[in-house]
């Protein structure tokens, strides 16, 4: 499947080439399969078809001007939810009707089982007490962002999460949920505590210093945690993708060689294979991530001085 | 409470990002097609947030709320499972209890009730035969009683009939009564006859 599927991104970046019929301009290529568009390709040997999606007027709000078209991550970000809903509504359902009191089997009891896992060791664990009430967002997160790192490894399939727009925006909200938990849980006076810390017994003098300089520590701290999550994601998502694109590309560089060329070739393959199955993984670790660390800020924000 | 929360999140993820889309369209700007990879797009990112609060709301409620709720059921059937059997085994130990308690009793009355038994016949036995034997003593002294009275009765007629022979010899004698001679050969003759009588009597 994965062999196939590693083909399939080879063939669909031949095409490109093979189209250009002038000597491979992989940086564009690269760009072209990395980045957003507002067209969705279908291609293989130069067949197929392409899906221009619509450009929709910008609405203004305020000074803000927000250009709501969809672009192939926003589809496939869609794709992604889409997928969810009708998977887990239909596990839920099947729980709901014939697993309450008999034991799962098949696909619903691996499903329940990540659930469980989730919700017994990344949200109740790492956030402790009154932890449930997070159970929804922290695996709506991981699954969210897993089905959409996993759409790129599809063929023709793309990754939203490969886009700093998606992973800043799932950033912020673990960003607002995590101070929020800290301005509902602590209170005002508790939540100022953890920007504005002065550790105790020292003199007011050195609070003073102490304070001027930990409160722009604090505060980037509070900061830098989303900001990690979004680069990490984005970052994770777009180098594996540069990868697999750039050893398929080597292909194409080197055609001018009689026999070297094969060598190049079988070996990219190889090698194509090796780190889409790599992808893979990293598409569920860096959900896991993901997922994962949201739970342990909210736990140590819940928890914290 | 949610519903504030994704709406502050909405309002402070556009506040965030705007400074940030200046700076990527400038860098975009200056270093041409490889920025796009740093592009931030609001309309994406409001897709984003817009799509993520309807997946928490949708599967919140069609999705985890079900399963988990089935996962508690079946936990909580399972336990109610197991507190019943606890219970039942409870239940069967104390009535084994009870079993083993009555066993012993009626074992215990079984034995005593043979032992009764057993008591009842060895008294029966010892009656039984305390009376044979004073049955058989008073039996054994009347037959000795007998006995003597027979022999003293025996005694009396020999001694009667040895009388009445003596008399009878005595009265022959005399009556005789010749010489001491012919006594002698009387007496004699006479023994022999009784010799003679007696033997052939014997005879």
């Amino acid at each position: 499947m994965t062999s196939l599927l590693a083909l399939f991104q080879g063939q669909e970046g031949a095409t490109h080439e093979a189209a250009q019929g002038a000597p491979p301009d992989l940086e564009r290529m690269l760009m072209h399969h990395l980045t957003d568009g507002n067209e969705i390709e279908f291609e293989i040997l130069g067949r197929g078809f392409t899906v221009h999606l619509p450009e929709w007027d910008p609405i203004h709000i305020g000074q803000l001007t927000l250009d709501l078209s969809p672009t192939k991550h926003t589809v496939f970000m869609l794709i992604a939810a889409a997928l969810l809903v009708l998977v887990f509504g239909m596990v839920g359902r099947v729980m709901q009707r014939k697993y309450r009191d008999k034991a799962p089997s098949g696909f619903a009891n691996a499903m329940e089982a990540m659930v469980l896992y989730f919700r017994d060791e990344i949200v109740r664990r790492n956030i402790g007490q009154g932890a449930d009430g997070y159970t929804s967002y922290i695996l709506t997160l991981f699954f969210f962002v897993l089905v959409m790192n996993l759409l790129g490894l599809v063929p023709f399939g793309s990754t939203a999460t490969g886009n700093l727009s998606v992973t800043g925006a799932l950033a912020i909200v673990s960003f607002v949920v995590v101070e929020v938990t800290g301005m509902v849980k602590l209170g005002a006076a508790g939540y100022a505590k953890t920007i504005f810390y002065v550790p105790p017994g020292l003199s007011p003098a050195m609070g003073a210093v102490m304070l001027m300089i930990m409160t722009p520590v604090e505060f980037l701290g509070k900061l830098t945690k989303p900001f990690t999550l979004a680069i990490r994601l984005f970052a994770n998502m777009v180098a594996g993708h540069t990868l697999v694109l750039s050893l398929l590309g080597m292909i194409f560089m080197f055609t001018s060689l009689t026999f070297g060329k094969w060598a190049i070739a079988g070996a990219s393959v190889v090698m194509v294979v090796a780190f889409t199955l790599l992808e893979i993984f990293v598409a569920f670790l860096q959900a896991y991530i993901f997922a994962m660390l949201t739970s342990v800020f909210i736990g140590m924000m819940r928890h914290a001085h | 409470m949610r519903t504030v929360n994704r709406t502050v999140s909405a309002v402070l993820a556009l506040v965030a990002t705007s400074p940030m889309l200046l700076w990527a369209q400038d860098d975009h700007a200056a270093e041409g097609g490889g920025g796009a990879l740093f592009n931030i797009n609001l309309g994406l990112s409001t897709w984003t947030l817009l799509v993520f609060g309807a997946l928490i709301y949708v599967l919140g409620k069609y999705a985890w709320a079900p399963i988990l709720s089935a996962v508690e059921a079946r936990e909580k059937g399972i336990q109610d499972d197991l507190d019943q059997a606890k219970g039942q085994r409870e239940e069967a130990a104390g009535l084994l209890a009870e079993h083993k308690k009555q066993m012993a009793e009626a074992r215990r009355e079984a034995h005593q009730i043979v032992q009764d038994g057993k008591d009842a016949g060895e008294k029966l036995r010892r009656e039984i035969e305390e009376k044979a034997r004073t049955e058989g003593s008073a039996m054994i002294e009347r037959a000795r009683e007998e006995i003597e009275r027979e022999r003293d009765a025996a005694l009396d007629a020999l001694r009667k009939e040895s009388v009445d022979l003596a008399l009878a010899a005595a009265s022959k004698l005399i009556r005789e009564n010749l010489d001491a001679d012919k006594n002698r050969e009387l007496v004699m003759g006479y023994v022999d006859d009784l010799t003679k009588s007696g033997g052939g009597a014997q005879a």
